[in-house]
């Protein structure tokens, strides 16, 4: 069901003013944590609310600061990722427009809970208007102390800071990001050393998404029990959810965990554009592998998208009409990955050179016998024995394309010609 | 640190082994002799896991593991040829040979290409790919896709593999970013950064290290396949550092300088000067023929006729005047054996003490046992510099001084976190690296010692077992404060680096040219001896009073100098039966003597001191004095142009000999090439002429080796630091108002000496005089780059164009002297400390 909390003020638009952020209750928590918490004490409340990850991977948030070791001499630093390139999602945007306090006062309570006195928040090159609120709002905060020297006279210091991008996907990726902070070109980086342990500057780094500390301060108001009673066992609280694709209602929705994917799409998105048919559902971003109709009442949780096949990464909801070629579909995504290879490992960058290659002269007909099983073999070798996921999110799409829509990619290898857009003669 | 708790034992392919914590599977992999193909792995740099090669597979990971990234684990269970690995290896080959151009034949990697060699060995190819190979072509009307990234580099980016060896290395090894990744994917480059050249001292191990034939070199390229170039072991002729060379040579030319990795001097890395100094052997104008002097004109001539007339003026003059009358100064880049037997020519035969190796110090001591020698003689280990956590460079430009100890003191600061204080009365490429780059006012240094030394007492950090009591009486200035005024020094960064002293655990302290080439060398050691005792250095850590050429340490060793050891002296006198009673003279007050025409003849090998000694004028008028000057050498020098008699000496490319490094270390190279163009090495030059005069001082080189042993053998005073507190009093300099711009004259980035400006490669970083200033002062000046600049001193004046520098940012000048349109040394004077100028624009 829809459940607003991180949207509870979303369309207030004196939400971003922190006068009107405090009087909705904004900045209590915060209070409350270096009023009346240790540290620890944080990172167990922020544990047993369940909270995972929103960034795409999903691990348990308290645990992630749980690593930061205790004893390290080192300064720890506090990275928001917000570099939000996955395409299909958009839902930090709406979260950085519209209530950027809730992002710097959760910012504040992870950084207080692993001993961090430096904050940044890592914003993708492209979103200016974002970025601009993101300032204002750490500005503002500066302004009434809950940023800076000894906050609410509890002795606690802590800066806080927005970096820009220059507008690659790749730093979004935790390691490039972290590059891309220092100065460094956003390539990944061999893991471990996890940034737990060396992140920026080779110091204990955390590295959470925007969605995921906006979280904390409701976490941290209403309790770990509150949070925890929404949502499924394994997948607990809500999760903001951008719907795109042949749907009528587009549009970013808050839903408790374990909503039924069918909720999402017919009550809320209004269901398939006029004169289309459901023909494949991309649930977690372009990453993610395919689901079919028969599978639209799969709740939204993690676990239950995993066991549908797929992934709940991102929340990016895609529908895909009847009308669609999914070798199309999966020439555009080859495109974007290709382009977006950071270029460190062989497999990726060399193979998704070559994929998309070979996926573009199918889809224009110019395809070879042979071709799809160079793909399904270029794929083998691409996955799981790279640096970092982005060569697996390249070939996921596509390995299961190729596994639910073979038919059409066959089609325009035999025929010349597209099998669902009949009407379309390749010259 | 291999004790049992940090040890680890895992198994691979089915045996066991127990390796140090920290290691990688791909190292222990290889300590057990299984072979792993790697293309982005290197010893010396952290590991990207980027390639991909190196997979193998361990129990219980489901995805194949990159070994050279992954930590052994205990229990570790690991196959390296299971069919996964062999396919996933495959896979990565096929993946890197599909946009690769395959053009072996005429790639100058053939044959030593890590990609050529692992396609060999898994029998792949490329024929899976059926597109065509993307080409990177900057030039389109070019047929090559090659790019010029610097004055020896050329990228062919269609060949590069992506390892990132080269990016890595300039910066994690050198320091340098001039060298950057562009572009992504399969689109990515690698290029010189925008508006920029690489050209740092270290660029030649950048091709060195590429595994393909992505980045090579001018010298190489084109000229030789490399299977039929051999390999000779030698060893660097210029710095003092001495770094171990591969020669590759085919019939009697050289063709390349490659690092032969030694990990306790240079890890495998060599400097640019090492790389192509070697070019200086096949040079075009190297002297072909003895010449003498007819007339007022330099005519060819033999050997036979030229040694004669040496043999016979010299003895002329040793019978009726005295041996004290003839004077030797011999370059320290020639070998023991050269070195020794020229020692022992004058000694034995002319029975002169008159020999020096140090021609381009000021006022050298006139006695055996001063403080600067017996500093000089201590113990320093290249490899010792890591185990320090502090490092203190005192008057050195660390990177033209000494390029590969300045690695080993960047790796210990980058990769070990020790701090580095840097003191100099200029900037210098350390400050990067620098917890605090200490710029003095030039001419201060013993103030601030003094001032580091009080701070040391007064937050009673000093060594608990020296008595300090007396050290207020002894020092001036003597407080903190008063040094702080002096040096413009601020009293917090001399008692910060006091204290960072006092806490230290191991120290390193290196002393370099700013103190050995000043007039005021003795005060100033005496000042860091002190220092040395009160901050209890030689107790925690060691100090390099380093010396500068490839066999500066070896000179000392053999006491090639006016005053040896009375250890030494007593050898030599055990060894040749005889020892010359007279007082000898110091390469300074050889030119002296011969100003005032008490000295008739001077014997000059390889060096060239009407160029290098510190004061140009007083250099040339001296030698222009005597009545007879012998000079051998590679090339004509301002030198040789006054010479009675000429000879061509061979470099150190073309005969066997030993060299002794920095550290002491005694090594051996081969002869890579016969003497050129008519050369004869100097030892061979030296032994004709005793042949000549009848009294032959050896039979064989053997001979030469088995005496220079035993005196090697002679060990240096025992407890060669003075352990006593000295005084040290700074008397302020009476600097002229017109002339108040400190000048220093130092070796090009790319030069070193009078030789390497004759070696193509590094002629093409630089071969036109420049003098350096800070951005400041070019502003003040309202000079632009390239700008022409007025450098006036008391006795001279020089006109070059200005650089402004990157660096610099005081009040000084900076010109290097490698180029022989700048008699710098015209603008310098023996006697004072520092040389001072004052500057101004040409107008035109
Ligand atoms: C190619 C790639 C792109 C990514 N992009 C983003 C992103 O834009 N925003 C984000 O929060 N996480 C992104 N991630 C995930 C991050 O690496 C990281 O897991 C996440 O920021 C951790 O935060 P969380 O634990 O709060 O989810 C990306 C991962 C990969 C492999
Ligand atoms: S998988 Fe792709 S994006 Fe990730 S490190 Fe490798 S090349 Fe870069
Ligand atoms: S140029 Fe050579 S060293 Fe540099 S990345 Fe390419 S292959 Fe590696
Ligand atoms: S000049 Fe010195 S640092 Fe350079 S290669 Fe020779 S010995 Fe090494
Ligand atoms: S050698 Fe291991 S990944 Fe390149």
């Amino acid at each position: 069901m829809e459940k607003k909390i991180l949207f509870k003020y979303i369309d207030d638009p004196n939400q971003v003013d922190i006068d009107t952020y405090i009087s909705h209750g904004g900045y209590k928590a915060l209070e409350k944590v270096l009023k009346s918490m240790q540290p620890a004490q944080v990172i167990d409340e922020v544990k047993k609310s369940g909270l995972r990850g929103r960034g795409g991977a999903g691990f348990p948030a308290g645990m992630k600061w749980s690593f930061i070791p205790k004893d390290s001499p080192k300064p720890r630093y506090l990275v928001c990722n917000a570099d939000e390139s996955e395409p299909g999602t958009c839902k930090d945007r709406v979260l950085m427009e519209r209530d950027p306090h809730g992002i710097v006062e959760g910012m504040a309570i992870a950084a207080f809970a692993i001993g961090s006195h430096q904050a940044y928040i890592y914003i993708r090159g492209e979103f200016v208007y974002p970025a601009r609120m993101m300032e204002q709002a750490i500005a503002s905060a500066y302004g009434k102390g809950m940023l800076g020297k000894n906050i609410f006279g509890s002795g606690y210091d802590l800066d806080m800071a927005v970096h820009t991008g220059g507008g690659a996907y790749i730093c979004g990726e935790e390691t490039a990001l972290l590059n891309s902070l220092e100065g460094e070109r956003g390539m990944s980086r061999i893991r471990p050393p996890f940034p737990a342990i060396e992140g920026l500057y080779a110091c204990p780094t955390v590295v959470n998404n925007v969605e995921t500390l906006a979280s904390v301060p409701l976490i941290i108001n209403n309790g770990a029990e509150w949070y925890a009673s929404m949502g499924t066992e394994k997948s607990k609280g809500s999760k903001i959810f951008s719907l795109s694709g042949h749907v009528k209602r587009p549009g970013n929705y808050e839903l408790e965990m374990g909503t039924p994917l069918s909720y999402l799409i017919n009550d809320l998105g209004g269901g398939m554009l006029d004169g289309y048919q459901l023909k494949a559902i991309i649930p977690g971003g372009s990453s993610t592998p395919f689901l079919l109709p028969n599978q639209i009442d799969t709740p939204l949780d993690y676990e239950s998208i995993a066991a549908a096949g797929s992934m709940l990464g991102s929340g990016a909801v895609i529908v895909i009409g009847d009308k669609t070629c999914m070798v199309w579909v999966i020439d555009r995504l080859i495109h974007f990955y290709k382009h977006e290879s950071c270029g460190k490992c062989t497999p990726c960058r060399e193979g998704t050179g070559w994929l998309l290659q070979l996926i573009s002269r199918i889809e224009h007909g110019e395809g070879k016998p042979g071709d799809l099983e160079k793909i399904d073999s270029i794929c083998d070798n691409i996955f799981g024995r790279t640096i970092c996921p982005l060569g697996d999110a390249a070939v996921m799409p596509i390995q299961s394309a190729l596994k639910l829509f073979r038919d059409e990619f066959q089609y325009h290898i035999d025929h010349k010609k597209c099998l669902v857009k009949s009407e379309f003669e390749f010259k | 640190m291999a004790d049992g708790g940090n040890n680890i034992t895992l198994t691979i392919d089915g045996r066991e082994i127990t390796v140090p914590k920290g290691t990688t599977v791909l190292e222990a992999a290889k300590k057990m002799g299984i072979e792993i193909p790697t293309f982005c792995w290197h010893p010396k740099l952290k590991p990207v896991g980027a390639c991909r090669i190196c997979y193998v597979e361990i129990e219980k990971m489901p995805k194949l593991q990159v070994s050279c990234a992954t930590e052994c684990m205990p229990g570790m269970v690991v196959h390296t040829d299971t069919e996964k690995v062999k396919q996933g290896r495959k896979a990565i080959l096929e993946f890197i040979l599909i946009n690769h151009p395959l053009d072996c034949p005429t790639c100058d990697k053939g044959g030593e290409c890590d990609l050529q060699d692992n396609t060999f060995a898994h029998g792949i190819d490329d024929s899976r790919f059926d597109f065509n190979k993307y080409r990177f072509i900057k030039d389109r009307k070019s047929t090559f896709d090659d790019v010029r990234l610097g004055p020896e580099i050329i990228r062919n980016q269609n060949r590069c593999i992506l390892c990132y060896k080269c990016v890595r290395a300039n910066k994690e090894i050198f320091g340098e970013y001039d060298l950057g990744v562009f572009q992504r994917g399969n689109l990515t480059e690698i290029d010189a950064a925008p508006g920029q050249q690489v050209d740092s001292l270290y660029s030649g191990n950048l091709p060195e290290i590429c595994p393909v034939g992505a980045l090579t070199n001018t010298d190489w390229r084109y000229k030789v396949r490399v299977w039929k170039a051999q390999q000779v072991k030698s060893i660097c002729g210029y710095c003092a550092d001495g770094c171990n060379l591969t020669l590759w040579k085919r019939r009697d030319k050289i063709f390349r300088s490659s690092s032969r990795r030694n990990d306790e001097i240079d890890e495998g890395w060599i400097c640019d000067i090492g790389r192509y100094g070697y070019q200086i052997a096949n040079a075009e104008n190297r002297l072909t023929t003895p010449l003498i002097k007819k007339g007022n004109k330099q005519v060819t001539s033999t050997w036979d006729e030229a040694i004669g007339l040496i043999a016979r003026k010299f003895k002329e003059i040793k019978d009726k005047k005295g041996g004290v009358c003839i004077g030797g100064m011999i370059s320290p880049t020639l070998d023991l054996a050269s070195l020794y037997a020229f020692s022992k020519y004058f000694r034995t035969v002319l029975h002169s003490n008159n020999v020096d190796f140090r021609n381009d110090y000021k006022m050298l001591a006139e006695k055996y046992g001063d403080t600067f020698g017996k500093m000089a003689s201590l113990e320093f280990k290249i490899a010792d510099i890591e185990k320090s956590d502090l490092i203190l460079v005192i008057g050195s430009n660390l990177i033209k001084e000494h390029p590969i100890v300045n690695l080993r003191v960047r790796k210990t600061v980058t990769k070990f976190g020790a701090s580095l204080y840097t003191l100099n009365p200029f900037a210098t490429k350390s400050g990067d690296i620098s917890t605090d780059e200490i710029i003095f006012n030039a001419g201060t240094l013993e103030a601030l010692i003094n001032g580091i030394c009080v701070s040391l007492i007064s937050q009673k950090l000093n060594a608990s077992d020296v008595d300090v009591s007396n050290f207020g009486s002894m020092a001036n200035p003597n407080t903190v404060s008063s040094a702080s005024k002096i040096t413009g020094i601020s009293e917090e960064r001399i008692n910060a680096l006091a204290m960072a002293l006092g806490k230290a655990k191991n120290i390193t302290l290196i002393v370099g040219e700013y103190i050995k080439a000043s007039p005021l060398r003795e005060l100033l050691s005496i000042a860091l001896n002190n220092l040395t005792i009160i901050a209890g250095i030689n107790k925690k850590g060691q100090i390099g009073f380093l010396y500068k050429s490839a066999n500066s340490k070896g000179a000392e060793k053999l006491g090639v100098i006016p005053y040896p050891s009375p250890n030494l002296i007593g050898k030599m006198k055990e060894i040749w039966k005889y020892y010359p009673d007279s007082n000898g003279l110091a390469a300074d007050r050889m030119i002296r003597a011969a100003k005032k025409e008490e000295m008739d003849a001077m014997f000059v090998i390889g060096a060239n001191p009407i160029w290098a000694y510190p004061d140009g004028q007083f250099a040339k008028d001296g030698i222009e004095k005597l009545d007879f000057l012998v000079v051998a050498d590679l090339f004509e020098s301002e030198t040789t142009e006054k010479a009675d008699v000429v000879l061509p000496l061979s470099s150190w490319a073309e005969y066997a000999g030993d060299f002794i490094n920095l550290e002491g270390r005694l090594q051996h190279f081969s002869a890579a090439i016969k003497p050129q163009n008519g050369s004869l090495p100097a030892f061979d030059i030296i032994g004709r002429i005793t042949v000549e005069m009848d009294k032959p001082i050896f039979e064989s080189v053997e001979q030469l080796n088995n005496e220079i042993k035993l005196l090697l053998a002679v060990l240096p005073e025992k407890a060669a630091q003075s352990l006593k507190l000295g005084e040290v009093k700074y008397s302020e300099e009476k600097i002229s108002p017109d002339f108040s711009i400190p000048l220093f004259v130092t070796d090009d980035l790319h030069h070193y000496g009078h030789h390497t400006k004759e070696a193509k490669s590094l002629a093409a970083f630089g071969s036109e005089p420049y003098a350096e200033i800070s951005p400041a002062m070019a502003e003040k000046l309202q000079l632009e780059n390239t700008e022409m600049l007025r450098i006036e001193s008391e006795v001279g004046k020089i006109i070059l164009p200005v650089r402004i520098s990157e660096i610099l940012d005081n009040n000084v000048v900076v010109i290097s002297r490698n180029f022989a349109t700048t008699p710098v040394n015209i603008l310098q004077m023996r006697k004072k400390r520092i040389d001072r100028v004052k500057l101004s624009k040409v107008e035109d």
